[in-house]
């Protein structure tokens, strides 16, 4: 049997065929095709505050989308701050039981700034302010494609290996990282791998690995969720 | 206390939402709701790939609406208006075929009940207005059929068999809507045990022989009559071990996936 994977997902008005606007649970479809070529059982996770679902998952993906509410980090949300109340109070409650039963954890994009918050860190909500450009999100649909720098001996240098291109899209950072260590970094210094080397397996990057189906890092989280079996 | 974990089959489907247009895992929230409102806790089962080990880790399921199934699996031609959704088919069978194996409380809605009648052998028929000469089975989309003052299309009422399990959990009438252009022909391995009166189209079958195991061509978790799935969730609950106790699920009696 593989191990199951929770993939968690947004609650948005989705319109397909003959349907207009429905209130629909939907998460890019790369990321289950990430996790069953990596071998994996992808399921997805309705929000929902319920985390007893949490006994049936061997690992956990906490997949990208809105921008977390910004209470959750102690500030007021800026101009470009959109979020989704209902995702956050869910996806924080879930992060947390995952991480106090050491399931293995791996968070892309806002998962990553989710587990940044959950590990008591802050973010930046608007990084074009911070930075003076747009190269991590540089127009509707496309991807920035930088080099990361990685922290030699960290989990995520051994896994990329000598191929360091990366392909994000998101307009929010993470500033403190809290109880994470930070283990990898865009050209211009911004975190963009954070790491809790006291557990099994807690790794969060901020591009999008699913896109590409990175079996490097997949992989990882499904080896890491096979032990747990 | 713990809610017993009930799969639901997904659409990997093109949607636009915002801004954003791609392939998506994804299901209404109406189905996700009717689950959680009574008691159970919901989780999707996306059409990657043919595996069924999935189905060990659950305590029930929902085979969900959307698309056709291609009628080569039952042997037939494809007719004009049928839209299949291949990966879908092969998923869901393969899923059914394993639930019915392990004998795990399983609810078919819509293309559901489609699905559970082909995996038990049996036929659909692919066009109902070709056989009707209406096509009062198939409500607007994004309407209520059931709201005061809708149009009648959509909306009929199903007769129930007296002595079936589906009798003795809806009685002998009730007033469903209606999204359908196929139907059940040949319900195969499954029992036919509820018609609409006007047209003989069947709206229910059901195993006796399995625990819970229902199909209806109708939508009922766009309406506020969720008996089906409390039925559903009451069997998940007893399977798991009455909903108080954690159940041995992992290491429980894993299996290589069924070959079909």
């Amino acid at each position: 049997m593989r191990p199951i994977i929770g993939i968690t997902t947004y609650v948005e008005d989705a319109t397909w065929g003959v349907w207009r606007d429905l209130p629909t649970t939907l998460v890019p479809h790369d990321y289950a095709a990430a996790v069953s070529l990596a071998g994996g059982r992808p399921v997805l996770i309705p929000p929902e505050e319920d985390t007893d679902v949490l006994r049936v998952l061997d690992g956990l993906v906490l997949a990208g989308g809105s921008d977390l509410g910004p209470e959750m980090y102690g500030q007021e949300p800026g101009p470009h701050t959109v979020v989704r109340p209902e995702r956050d109070k869910a996806e924080s409650r879930l992060v947390r039981a995952a991480l106090d039963r050491d399931v293995p954890v791996l968070g892309i994009c806002r998962g990553m700034q989710l587990l940044t918050v959950a590990a008591g860190g802050s973010l930046h909500q608007h990084l074009p302010d911070l930075l003076g450009h747009e190269k991590h999100r540089p127009a509707p649909g496309v991807y920035g494609e930088h080099d990361a720098r990685f922290e030699p001996g960290s989990r995520i240098a051994e896994l990329m290996g000598d191929d360091l291109a990366i392909r994000c899209f998101h307009h929010q950072g993470v500033d403190d990282p809290g109880t994470l260590t930070v283990t990898g970094r865009a050209e211009d210094g911004l975190p963009e791998a954070v790491e809790d080397p006291g557990r099994r397996f807690v790794l969060g990057v901020q591009w999008h690995p699913e896109v590409v189906r990175d079996r490097r890092l997949f992989g990882a989280l499904v080896a890491a969720a096979t032990d747990e079996i | 206390m713990r809610r017993p974990l009930i799969g639901m089959t997904a659409y990997a489907q093109q949607v636009q939402y915002g801004s954003n247009d791609l392939m998506a895992g994804m299901l209404p929230m109406t189905y996700i709701r009717a689950v959680h409102a009574v008691g159970g806790r919901a989780v999707l089962i996306t059409p990657d790939e043919p595996g069924t080990d999935v189905i060990e880790s659950l305590d029930g399921i929902v085979f969900s609406g959307g698309g056709d199934i291609d009628p080569a699996y039952w042997g037939a031609e494809r007719h004009p208006e049928t839209e299949i959704d291949k990966e879908r088919d092969e998923s869901e069978l393969l899923l059914m075929k394993a639930a019915i194996e392990a004998d795990l409380p399983m609810l078919g809605v819509c293309r559901g009940m489609q699905v559970m009648a082909v995996a038990g052998g049996g036929t659909l028929h692919q066009h109902l207005p070709d056989v009707l000469g209406n096509d009062r089975h198939r409500g607007a989309p994004g309407t209520d059929p059931l709201a005061a003052g809708a149009a009648a299309y959509g909306r009929h009422d199903v007769r129930v068999q007296p002595g079936s399990r589906s009798h003795e959990m809806l009685g002998e009438f009730l007033t469903v809507n209606s999204f359908h252009h196929q139907a059940v022909d040949d319900p195969g391995s499954f029992t036919a045990v509820g018609w609409c009166p006007d047209d003989k189209v069947i709206e229910i079958i059901e195993d006796p022989a399995l625990t819970y195991a229902v199909g209806v061509q109708w939508h009922p978790e766009r309406t506020n009559d969720l008996r089906v799935f409390s039925r559903l969730v009451e069997a998940a609950a007893r399977r798991s071990g009455g909903g108080s106790t954690w159940a041995p699920v992992k290491g429980a009696g894993r299996e290589e996936p069924l070959a079909v």
